[in-house]
């Protein structure tokens, strides 16, 4: 503890110090002063029009008549930014002399499109979103502090349209989070899209090290990022837009640009938040008290003791100014957040420097630095039935008194832990150590040659702790005497990035741009292990064990790619572009290294700046290929190998099961996509709509190799598979009067995948779970046995003692001829069938913003996913036998005569049944629920330069579902394709609740003050 | 300037060094590495001791539970409580795990006999000797417990899509590499640097070898060879037991399987089926009158296999009297034939010396004839060689598949004839041919 204060004081200090003093003494400064106007409404001027110089803090709105004023502007040529709502920002050079007053006046035109929204694409050069042929989305700053979120994919929650990102686990600290552009678009390599920050590519791995829970996925390692880091993310859904990014950008491109501080004197921002999170409703368990032979039974419900009230803090500083010369954003971050789970909590330490500084006149220095520490106590949930909670809770009987006698906790029956002898006694904690910065060069030797080059790094040491005490499981195996691991991994990525773009005017009104660049990035991610069991009774560390084992992994991926690109603009209206990006990755065999990823797009704006009904029109449409690597747990795939297996203490070779593939070669997606961005009414309305298509080629799995041979299995392209769908995007501005103003914004997607064909027969995506991969299917359809029906009347079939009859059992169905017999037809004939489909048939979100008086913002923001279908296994655990703890459970043991009366063994029959556990996942949750207000008393203002800022603010508050469990959002399987230590998982596998750590309410009050 | 030209031409060295995309694994060697070392082909002989260690322990367990040895207990899977009651479902692990186990055992043996052509001038002669007979023997028992388990089975699996034989064909062939196996070490005894460092501490190559002989021979009704190998194994001394070691943190591989989901525990009606005065219990179970299984089998659990670093027994020595017995009776010589049963049934504490179980039964009263003979063989087989496997291939000899005997109910002898093939060949492998079919009536032989 005192560590952690002596680090927080370190912290204030270095930003302190930091805060250079030396910049305050500003040179001279003059006056802008003018009016804005409105050309459509007779040259009206406009109120409450924001005019920033940008590049500094100096900014104001205008007055009733459109005019304003703005001193203390340094001297030199500036450029102003004027933005109102609903009609188009744009900018104008001032030349600011010292001592003077410069007028500068300007017209405004009605748009509700922002078509010159500067985004960075896939070229590392900005431009204009009018120029680009795909669509782009973009969450700004303001967006991301308003979610109130501990993660920037929390905070990315129902803001775009397309991308479904899904809390898979409620554990503190964000939980872990998988964000999905535009479907599911590999098996294997995960369904994260790749996140750049700052221009650095960033491991966003979810690995557990140790096993807490296979496939569970307590956080993904973007929760190192502070959000209130960030001004803004830009969202690159589709493989056309992201071809850039070469063999990595299947799954769309994440790139999250931090702020880099304004011109000006130090500004403080000190924004303190406390948060208390509850588990939204507990479960209904067996609480009948009597036994299946009527004697009656005491009764105990463990959520009490598993799931408490929990508390977070989080305290974020921040510094930023400077001059022409030098820029400056430093911030210091500190959060801890216990989990509704018992024991579990999260904790991050952060600190970001990010200076500019101008070197020359044609050349300027850009340096990022951010360092986390995140520390976790976590507990083993979902599939680990030996010590996770969430397991031993629904496998235990609820007439099991876990209450520890003379000091010893019991141990259930059958499966699992003591709950409270877990939360009593083990322990998992993490560590992780994480560095992420970057150095680019940019150098303008020509005002249009721009040349840039940078490095990043993401440099992380994780260690993982697990400590399992003497007799804390059931029977004897090694784990009954005690575990006690520690595993470390050092994940390091670096990337160099270079780019050179020329632009040039060949002609008349045709622009051109070309642009040509490289990027090389290089993955090393080692890892060891050492644990222990045989543990001492004292003592918690791997060398309080007897009995030991370690292991060592070492792996390295490469990638390297060039490209060109050639850009032409025909009078600003109509945009052409076309690049390839040539691409070679280590994973993939030397034969079939090499690859061409083209795209060609074109944007036409049709109309723009017209007022009346239509004000604006895009058209754009883009058609782009990009590829997808295996995985870390695949990297050495073409590698014919051995493996080690030691016996009676001997070293010992034996093939490895999965056999090389010397060809192998990545997968690929082609995707068209053709979209309009229309503005309406005046600036009132605003819709961008886009219409894709995607295939995937070659997707990767592993094709089965006949067992006889000693090998089972190889990783090779298997299929295709196409996403299509549409997204939409509407921003209204409903209200706009002086004290009153309300928006709303609505995203809609739609997206339908489909397995078009498989060189293999269908196929568990997971080894034993029913997610399925089968052509004609979308991708990770739910298949197994189903209850058999009558074909006439499709009335469930029942059979003497009133229990559903398997599809599957011969027992319950006969021999071929009398399964027809009992069907009345051949409907049941086979044995197992599609049973639900895991994918949403749609998502969307509504956003409502209203402001009061300019001092008061209320916001809510529902999310939905709606017709995707959920397997309940834990319910299906709590209705086994040797749990027998769930409400239907009960309804077996009501005394005979009673209508609710289940037949005996029901449940156990159902057990055999898999489409009884298929349930509709249809939800909307009230996500984020805020009130803000703005305390700008003038004693508070001498202080408080822009006021202080209340914040009430809830996270998933209220959820409409039919789900039955805990909450129809978690998903067991994880966030990304596995990691090392992992068990493998693939992007197919979803819609599975088997014992997920329960998504809570938050509530969080916070502050914001500035000075 | 000349900084600045020394810099890049750092960086350059560095990229260039860095844009290098032939990455090996550092993690796991390649076919290349393994093969064509000497070291590494002594470390295949380790890895196959292993992977054998592994299709041993899945052969005996799937047999155990598809006969009347073994059931699940509470928290086992429900595949292995339907394997208990005679039912195995095509894709299952119990189905599975035994093929694909085997498999990889025999394909190790043959990366092991490649390996000593290969790596000719390199071993010595009495070491090369060793490597082969080791991978004749072991690749011989791989297939002859998928011949016990599976009415057809590849023999050739060397080639991409392997084609099934029948029994006829395979148990030959499982006798020849037996028959290899004994004429090298025939030829050249191993060396001692094999039998010190490459050998499983514990385990006499030669006896294992001539045992194996001796339980094929039986299976194919050769009784002279049943009994002139049987008369070859060691009956006293360290030799006479050949047992797989696990030193912490291996595992024994039945210790493996009684904990969680793959739990399963003996019987209770192997230890009370016994004849009055029936020691062997005490060596495999603790008598349990409490601990009932998944679907309420009655169990006892092991005593033998509790500690996970017990040794598993390779063959139990008194097998070789047994089969011994067998082939005197059926040769014709009943006073002989007894006389060896008798020392497996009066083999008491002290006895030979071995650590094998013990039954401190009297001596068979009177004479008995040849029908009475091969019935107490086969009910001293029962006891003796729990958890071998060896149960089901006795039912199918004597036609006592009694079909599946759901709980309450108890088998006794086999519950089913074969397994389903292997998912993982099938799905891969046009030669697969389709599932036997099991008997309707029983009790039953099986068809070959």
């Amino acid at each position: 503890m005192t560590l952690t204060f002596a680090r927080r004081g370190a912290l204030v200090l270095a930003l302190a110090l930091l805060a250079p003093a030396s910049l305050a003494g500003q040179t001279q400064t003059g006056t802008i002063r003018g009016r804005i106007t409105d050309p459509a409404a007779a040259g009206r001027g406009l109120p409450d029009v924001q005019v920033l110089v940008t590049d500094t803090r100096i900014g104001t709105v205008t007055d009733a008549n459109g005019n304003y004023s703005l001193s203390g502007v340094p001297i030199g040529t500036r450029v102003l930014s004027v933005r109102r709502i609903g009609y188009q920002p744009t900018t104008q050079r001032v030349t600011v002399v010292a001592g003077e007053a410069t007028t500068a006046d300007v017209a405004l035109n009605v748009s509700a499109v922002n078509l010159s929204e500067v985004v960075v694409t896939g070229t590392g050069t900005a431009t204009e979103k009018r120029k680009v042929g795909t669509s782009i989305a973009t969450v700004d700053s303001a967006l991301i502090s308003r979610a109130q979120a501990l993660t920037v994919d929390q905070a990315m929650q129902g803001k775009i349209p397309g991308a479904q990102i899904t809390q898979n686990s409620g554990g503190p600290g964000g939980g872990g989070i998988s964000v999905r552009l535009r479907g599911t678009n590999s098996f294997i390599s995960g369904s994260d899209p790749l996140y750049i920050v700052d221009g650095v590519i960033v491991d966003n791995g979810s690995a557990q090290l140790a096993d807490l829970g296979t496939r569970s996925n307590p956080q993904n390692r973007l929760a190192d990022i502070n959000p209130s880091d960030i001004e803004r993310i830009e969202i690159i859904r589709g493989a056309a837009a992201a071809a850039l990014y070469g063999s990595r950008a299947n799954n769309g491109v994440v790139q999250i640009f931090t702020k880099r501080g304004s011109i000006g004197k130090p500004r403080f921002t000190l924004n303190t938040r406390y948060s208390t999170s509850e588990l939204r409703e507990q479960q209904p368990f067996n609480f009948y008290p009597f036994d299946a032979a009527g004697l009656p039974i005491a009764r105990f419900n463990y959520q009490n003791d598993i799931f408490d009230r929990a508390n977070g803090i989080e305290q974020n500083l921040t510094v930023e100014g400077g001059s022409d010369q030098t820029r400056y954003f430093i911030s210091g971050n500190f959060s801890n957040e216990d989990g509704i789970l018992a024991t579990t909590s999260s904790r991050r330490t952060g600190a970001r420097a990010n200076i500019q500084q101008r070197l020359s006149s044609r050349l300027v220095a850009n340096i990022t630095s951010n360092y986390i520490t995140t520390n976790n106590q976590l507990q083993a949930f979902g599939e680990q039935n030996d010590y996770g909670i969430m397991g031993s809770l629904f496998f235990a009987p609820t007439s099991v008194n876990f209450a520890p006698v003379n000091g010893v906790y019991p141990l259930p029956p059958a499966l699992g832990t003591n709950p409270l002898l877990a939360i009593a006694r083990i322990r998992n904690p993490q560590t992780i150590d994480r560095f992420i910065g970057s150095a680019k060069l940019t150098w303008t030797p020509l005002s249009r040659l721009l040349v840039d080059y940078m490095i990043g790094i993401d440099n992380a040491s994780f260690e993982q702790r697990q400590f399992i005490p003497r007799s804390a499981v059931l029977g004897t195996a090694p784990l009954a005497t005690g575990r006690s691991q520690s595993v470390f991994q050092g994940t390091r990525v670096v990337n160099q990035d270079g780019v050179t773009s020329y632009e040039w005017a060949p002609m008349g009104s045709i622009e051109m741009r070309t642009t040509a660049g490289f990027n090389h990035t290089a993955q090393r991610v080692r890892l060891t292990q050492a644990s222990a069991n045989g543990l001492a009774p004292v003592g918690q560390l791997v060398s309080a064990g007897s009995v030991f084992s370690a292991a060592q992994t070492d792996i390295e991926l490469r990638t390297l790619g060039f490209y060109g690109q050639q850009e032409v603009a025909w009078n600003d209206r109509l945009f052409l572009s076309g690049a390839v990006r040539y691409d070679a990755s280590s994973t993939f065999a030397p034969s079939e290294r090499w690859q061409a990823f083209p795209k060609l797009s074109a944007s036409f704006v049709a109309i723009a700046d017209r007022p009346g009904m239509l004000n604006s029109l895009r058209l754009r449409s883009a058609l782009g290929w990009a590829g997808s690597q295996p995985g870390l747990l695949n990297a050495y795939s073409q590698y014919i190998s051995y493996v080690q297996v030691p016996f009676a203490g001997r070293p010992g070779f034996v093939n490895a099961t999965d056999f090389g593939n010397p060809d192998l070669r990545n997968e690929r997606a082609r995707e068209w996509e053709i979209g309009a961005d229309m503005g309406f009414l005046g600036g009132r309305v605003a819709t961008e709509a886009t219409y894709y298509d995607r295939i995937v080629s070659d997707l990767l799995f592993f094709r089965p190799l006949p067992t006889s041979t000693g090998f089972s299995r190889q990783f090779a392209p298997i299929g295709t598979m196409t996403n299509k769908g549409l997204e939409l995007l509407v921003q209204t501005r409903n209200v706009d009067a002086p004290r009153f103003s309300w928006s709303s914004t609505i995203t809609y997607a739609h997206n339908k995948n489909l397995v078009d064909s498989l060189a293999i027969q269908d196929f568990q995506s997971a080894g034993g779970y029913p997610n399925r991969i089968r052509a004609g299917e979308p991708v990770g359809v739910f298949y197994g046995s189903y209850a058999a029906r009558n074909c006439a009347t499709g009335a469930l079939l029942v059979d003497s003692l009133g229990r559903y009859r398997r599809s599957n059992q011969a027992a319950d169905m006969g021999t071929a001829a009398q399964r027809v017999a009992i069907s009345g037809g051949t409907c049941n004939d086979s044995l197992n069938a599609v049973i639900g489909d895991p994918n949403p048939k749609w998502t969307g979100a509504l956003l409502n913003e209203f402001t009061i008086a300019k001092k008061v913002r209320l916001r809510a923001l529902l999310d939905g996913v709606f017709g995707n279908k959920i397997m309940n296994l834990s319910t299906r655990a709590q209705n086994a036998g040797i749990a027998s703890n769930s409400k239907e459970y009960e309804r077996e043991l009501l005394p005979y005569g009673d209508p609710r009366k289940l037949p005996p063994t029901f449940n156990s029959r159902t057990q055999g049944i898999f489409e009884y556990w298929i349930e509709d996942g249809t939800f909307v949750k009230l996500r984020e629920l805020s009130a803000s207000y703005t305390l700008d008393a003038p004693g508070l203002r001498r202080y408080f330069r822009e006021g202080v800022d209340l914040t009430l603010s809830g996270r998933n508050l209220y959820v409409w579902t039919d789900y039955s469990g805990y909450d129809p959002e978690i998903n067991l399987f994880g966030t990304n394709a596995g990691g090392l230590q992992s068990v493998q998982t693939t992007a197919a596998d979803r819609g599975f609740d088997f014992g997920g750590y329960p998504i809570p309410r938050v509530w969080s009050l916070s502050a914001r003050f500035t000075f | 300037m000349r900084m600045m030209r020394r810099f890049a031409a750092a960086l350059a060295a560095l990229s260039a060094g860095a844009c290098n995309l032939d990455l090996q694994n550092p993690n796991q060697p390649t076919e290349g590495q393994v093969t064509t070392s000497v070291a590494g082909v002594i470390a295949l002989a380790t890895g196959l001791q292993a992977r054998f260690a592994e299709s041993y322990g899945n052969f005996g367990y799937m047999a155990g539970l598809v006969n009347d040895e073994f059931a699940s207990t509470s928290a086992a899977l429900i595949s292995i409580s339907d394997a208990e009651q005679g039912s195995v479902a095509p894709g299952t692990a119990i189905a599975d795990n035994v093929f694909n186990s085997i498999y990889r055992t025999v394909r190790t043996a043959n990366d092991l006999l490649a390996g000593s052509v290969a790596l000719q001038g390199e071993l010595d002669a009495g070491t090369r000797s060793g490597l082969r007979a080791l991978a004749f023997a072991l690749k011989a028992e791989a297939l002859g417990e998928a011949l016990q388990s599976y009415q057809q089975l590849p023999i050739n699996t060397i080639v991409t899509a392997p084609s099934y034989v029948p029994r006829a064909e395979a148990l030959p062939y499982v006798r020849a590499l037996l028959d290899s196996a004994a004429a090298e070490i025939a030829a050249t005894a191993p060396s001692a640097f094999f039998n010190s460092t490459i050998l499983t501490p514990g385990v006499s190559l030669p006896n294992v070898i001539h045992l194996l002989r001796a339980r094929y021979a039986r299976i194919a009704g050769d009784n002279a060879t049943a009994l002139s190998a049987s008369n070859l194994v060691a009956r006293t001394g360290t030799a006479a037991l050949s047992a797989l070691t696990y030193p912490a943190p291996a595992v024994n591989f039945y210790a493996n399987v009684t904990g969680g989901t793959n739990g399963i525990a003996v019987r209770r009606q192997w230890r009370l089926s016994m004849a009055a005065g029936d020691q062997r219990f005490n060596y495999f179970v603790i008598p349990s009158t409490t601990l009932t299984g998944r679907v309420a089998a009655l169990l006892d659990p092991w005593n033998r296999y509790a500690n996970p670093q017990s040794p598993l027994p390779v063959y139990f020595p008194d097998e070789a009297l047994l089969i011994k017995s067998e082939a005197l009776a059926n040769l014709g010589d009943l006073p002989q034939s007894q006389a060896v049963l008798d020392s497996v049934r009066t083999d008491c504490t002290g006895g030979r010396g071995l650590d094998d179980p013990k039954a401190c039964l009297p001596p068979i009263a009177g004479a008995l004839t040849l029908p009475e003979m091969i019935a107490e063989i086969y009910s001293q087989r029962r006891y003796e060689l729990l958890g071998t496997g060896l149960r089901w291939e006795d039912s199918r000899r004597r036609n006592l598949i009694r079909g599946p005997v759901a709980t309450p109910g108890v088998p006794a002898d086999g519950q089913r004839c074969w397994l389903p093939y292997a998912v993982g060949d099938r799905n891969a492998n046009p030669n697969v041919p389709p599932n036997p079919t099991e008997p309707a009536t029983f009790p039953s032989g099986c068809t070959y």
